[in-house]
């Protein structure tokens, strides 16, 4: 194997297949990337058999200005491979691979040798056998990601809820995702190219791959096409596909959670509640119990937090209406500011019922697609 | 008149009894130990108030012969050796002649003897003055009974600890002196409580099962080991039974119960990285000499003696421990590894995070979904609730993944065995591999939440901790790379000057060679000191005088250099760093990469910390857990 090629765009695609590539992995091929080149040009692959991600430059591209001499596939330590290509001292490179996998970096006077890998040894990647895709903006997935990611579990007790469950039907996607303490909840219209319409996909798809996804894939990039197999997620976009494994198991169902009535309902700015409830956690992040309270009553909103260790805070909270009930409840300030920062600043309306049950907030133009919820803290 | 006046005897005895006799545990080691000097093959102590009131010990050995009786009380009078040549071939525990006058000049004394041929003897003294004695009917043996100790020396009475830690050490003292004598069946009894009782058949371990339970005996291998000077022999626990005090390493020379640093340290090296840190095995060793070879005149307590050849012996028991261990397979099983401590209920009040009970929505009534109990009885009710509500998921995804494991891993036992037998004909020269051997075939079944590893094999269930096993994997990988040391060297602008006492100096500017190997240059300045003006590049920033004084004191004590063990932390440091942590999912193919690597390991049973890397349930175990056979009770 031999290429010549510019170093920047190749940087771009080895920073991207990096984001896939782990340090701590049991099989010490996976910390490698694997790099093939072909007539038609590079692709770079990086797994940590969660995720995989695989890219491409085409000998076509004006800005990779890439020349292949002799086709070939290599595995190279992703580590010190991509400090290499970051400090080589000239814009285009040399890479060549010689005898025993050892490969040869070459940039203006400077000349590594790496020890490289068999690539017939490095893992395949999954097979994705299906016709039916679905497409959707890029921005609009990187919301969707956004919004829902921050209610992901974080521990692998309940594996499945390590995931977002993503249903797609009647040309919708509907993401959901809960750690028991809150739960995030979205729904976006989609693109669907399927053969037989009435058809359901119901997966779950780890909460991690998708923070992954969301940053790799760039802004530039108008739609991503997403496939679904039995145990495996592909995002595709121009030159790079992105594959993850989903989690297995049945989700909870989550349809019942999200109450339809409310007896108090306060309309707030998302950026005035955001400082009030941040001022307010100062404190109580000291303490043992991790809890604010918020009294409401016809006339004024009051938010409270009392850590005996410390000290307490109080503030009259502005607000654009209030209606319904007198209210105290408390809550985990954390789980509230994950969820107002999804938000960004647009008016809100936080909808509760009692003291003891989760209350939502929804955005005040369209209470439908976009929910948070959050369980309050019960105090006796 | 001159000033300067020979001393009573009376009080040269209370005197030497401030050496020998410093509480109450003494008097018992100082009777027992003539007891089994007397060839006793039963001794019973009976102990009141700690000793302090009565002590007790009825032998059946020789007896004193009524002519001696009242030898045996005066000042360095002993039928334990007669000429100066027999003070350097002591095969008896005592010999010096001083312990009972000694106690018997601190205390009050009823001592009824007989040798069995004639009439017996009962004398009794108090304060070391005879005040009565006549002919008894007694059988063959001696009964001693030291009452009120120290009632004449009110000073050291007043320095008696509380009447538990004096009885503690007396079961100490009583503990050593059964272990060290196997043969002798020993009864202590403290204010009518049975406190020990072996069995005098010889056999060691049912005497450690005396001593530490039966439990404990169970996991105690023995061990042997010895050459041309030396023989040893002895129980050591395995790895898993651990106390947090040096205090249960025993060691005995020639029947003697002996405090020595070295052997101790010796010991532990031998577990290695088996041990946690901190924590200490259960050893009882009976080392064998030639009496020559070691001095026990040093201290008339007579626990502290000088070896010669000490550093030989060192090695001797390192290497029989470490080999020893590494035979056995030390996976701990997992029923008796579980702490029986109950987790304390906190009862403070305190806010809950609600939680939403997903799998308790699907059927619960609409209006209250999210009302777990009530408030009054919630504490108790609510984890029962969740782990209702958690197994069944977990056991379906379990038995969902075991089918399809099977079959695959029935291959991959067909796949392994030649390998097995490769290694075999090369199990004369290497020990690792035989090593290998110990740890069984295991087929992946599952994993659970991110952090345990289930495996299975006919011997039944193993619970596998991942992080500790890569840890482990990377260990032994970076163990190897790191002892490879370059011969770099780094200069010092400013040298460091590192100062000796006289005697350490001489004997460092003999061994300055080894130092000079690993790449540490002494150079003499001045009187008693050494200047250093390069060190091995290795040395970690900002200790490099730590790690130059740590290595000359290695070198001071053993006579040896020894890297690997500064690169050790460093090695564990390494491999913890660059395993996957807890909370982490692993891929079949992940999972069993991992299990088959730990597999390849030396010690694939301990992490580097010394935690266990596996726990085992037999398939016995599992039975027993689900009823299919009972407990026996």
């Amino acid at each position: 194997m031999k290429f010549t090629i510019k170093r920047n765009s190749f940087l771009n695609s080895l920073g991207d297949v990096q984001r896939a590539i782990s340090g701590k992995t049991t099989i010490p091929i996976l910390t490698g990337v694997k790099i093939v080149a072909s007539e038609e040009g590079l692709t770079l692959t990086g797994s940590d058999s969660d995720i995989s991600i695989e890219s491409f430059i085409t000998t076509g591209d004006d800005n990779a200005d890439l020349t292949i001499e002799r086709a070939g596939a290599i595995v190279l330590p992703a580590r010190f491979f991509s400090e290499i290509v970051k400090k080589l001292p000239e814009d285009t490179m040399d890479i060549e691979v010689g005898m025993n996998f050892q490969t040869t970096i070459k940039s203006g006077s400077a000349s590594y040798n790496l020890n490289g890998l068999d690539a017939n040894s490095y893992p395949h990647l999954p097979v994705i056998d299906t016709q039916e895709s679905f497409t959707l903006p890029t921005k609009l997935l990187k919301q969707v990601i956004s919004q829902t990611v921050i209610a992901v579990s974080t521990h692998e007790t309940r594996p499945i809820l390590t995931g977002i469950n993503m249903v797609i039907s009647e040309g919708k996607l509907f993401a959901v995702a809960t750690d028991s303490h809150r739960l995030s909840q979205r729904v976006v219209p989609l693109a669907m190219d399927m053969i037989d319409g009435d058809k359901t996909y119901n997966v779950v798809i780890p909460g991690k791959s998708l923070v992954e996804l969301s940053r790799t894939i760039d802004e530039d990039v108008d739609s991503v096409e997403m496939m679904i197999t039995e145990n495996q997620v592909l995002f595709k976009t121009e030159n790079m596909l992105f594959y993850s494994r989903l989690l297995e198991g049945h989700y909870p169902d989550t349809s019942r959670l999200i109450p339809d009535s409310a007896s108090t309902e306060i309309t707030f700015q998302a950026g005035t509640l955001l400082a009030a409830i941040d001022r307010a956690s100062l404190l109580s992040h000291e303490g043992k119990n991790n809890v604010v309270k918020v009294a409401i009553t016809p006339e004024r909103v009051e938010i409270s937090g009392n850590t005996p260790e410390v000290g307490n805070v109080k503030e009259d909270i502005a607000y654009v209406a209030v209606s319904g009930e007198p209210l105290e409840i408390s809550f985990n300030p954390d789980y509230m500011k994950d969820a107002l920062r999804t938000f960004a600043g647009a008016e809100i309306k936080v909808k509760f019922t009692t003291a003891v049950r989760p209350f939502i907030i929804v955005p005040t133009e369209d209470d439908q697609t976009f929910v948070q919820l959050i369980t309050p803290v019960r105090t006796y | 008149m001159g000033k300067i006046q020979e001393l009573s005897e009376q009080l040269a005895n209370q005197i030497a009894a401030g050496e020998v006799i410093e509480r109450p545990a003494s008097v018992v080691k100082e009777l027992i130990e003539n007891a089994i000097d007397a060839g006793s093959t039963q001794i019973d102590i009976i102990i009141e108030e700690s000793g302090l009131k009565k002590i007790q010990i009825i032998d059946n050995g020789f007896g004193i012969a009524p002519d001696d009786v009242v030898n045996a009380f005066k000042r360095h009078a002993t039928s334990k050796i007669h000429s100066r040549d027999d003070l350097f071939r002591i095969r008896t525990l005592g010999f010096r002649g001083e312990a009972l006058p000694s106690i018997a000049s601190v205390s009050e004394i009823l001592l009824m003897t007989s040798t069995g041929e004639n009439q017996g003897t009962s004398i009794s003294l108090k304060g070391g003055k005879i005040e009565e004695q006549h002919a008894h009917s007694m059988r063959k043996g001696t009964d001693i009974t030291v009452s009120n100790l120290f009632f004449n020396t009110p000073a050291r009475l007043k320095y008696i600890k509380s009447l538990q830690t004096e009885l503690a050490n007396i079961g100490d003292i009583v503990n050593r002196l059964a272990m060290s004598h196997p043969t002798i069946a020993f009864k202590l009894i403290h204010d009518g409580n049975k406190m020990l009782e072996t069995t005098g058949n010889g056999d060691l371990k049912q005497t450690l099962a005396g001593i530490y339970g039966v439990a404990i005996a169970k996991k105690m291998l023995t061990i042997h080991s010895e050459n041309l000077d030396f023989s040893i022999d002895g129980f050591i626990s395995l790895p898993e039974v651990t106390r947090a005090s040096r205090n249960y390493m025993s060691i005995m020379v020639n029947g003697r119960y002996i405090k020595n640093f070295l052997l101790n340290k010796a010991i532990v090296e031998g577990y290695r990285s088996k041990l946690m840190v901190g924590r200490f095995p259960i050893v009882a060793i009976e080392i064998k000499m030639d009496p020559l070879l070691v001095d026990v005149n040093v201290h008339p307590t007579k626990q502290e003696v000088r070896i010669s050849k000490e550093k030989e012996l060192m090695v001797l028991i390192q290497e029989a421990i470490h080999q020893r261990l590494s035979t056995e397979q030390l996976i701990p099983n997992a029923i008796d590894n579980l702490a029986t401590k109950k987790r304390s209920v906190d009862q403070g009040e305190k806010p809950e995070q609600m939680r939403i009970y997903l799998d308790a929505v699907k059927e619960s009534v609409k209006e209250q979904p999210y009302m777990p109990q009530s408030v009054e009885n919630n504490a108790p009710s609510e984890p029962q609730a969740s782990a209702i509500s958690y197994p069944e998921t977990e056991l379906e995804e379990l038995i969902g993944t075991t089918d399809t494991v099977v079959h695959e891993t029935l291959a991959e036992d067909v796949a392994y065995v030649p390998s097995e037998k490769e290694k075999i004909p090369h199990r004369g020269e290497v020990i690792t591999d035989e090593v290998n051997l110990k740890m069984p075939m295991l087929d992946y079944v599952g994993q659970m939440h991110g952090t345990y590893l289930f495996a299975q094999n006919e011997e039944g269930l193993y619970i596998i901790d991942q992080h500790a096993a890569q840890e482990r994997i990377k260990y032994e990988y970076y163990r190897q790379k790191i002892g490879e040391v370059g011969r770099q060297l780094q200069d010092l602008l400013v040298p460091i000057t590192l100062d000796f006492p006289n005697s350490d100096f001489i004997k460092l500017s003999e061994h300055k060679e080894l130092l000079e190997e690993v790449g540490v240059f002494l150079e003499p300045f001045g009187q008693n000191s050494f200047l250093i003006r390069s060190h091995p590049s290795w040395f970690p920033k900002g200790q490099e005088e730590e790690i130059l004084r740590d290595l000359i004191d290695i070198l001071l004590e053993s006579g040896k250099v020894n890297i690997a063990k500064f690169r050790e932390d460093t090695a564990i440091m390494m491999s913890c760093k660059k395993s996957i942590k807890a909370n982490h999912h692993l891929n079949d193919l992940e999972a069993r990469t991992l299990l088959e690597d730990l597999r390849h390991t030396q010690n694939p049973f301990n992490c580097p910390h010394g935690r266990p890397v596996l726990i085992h349930y037999s398939n016995k175990d599992m039975e027993r857990m689900f009823k299919r056979i009972q407990d026996p009770h």
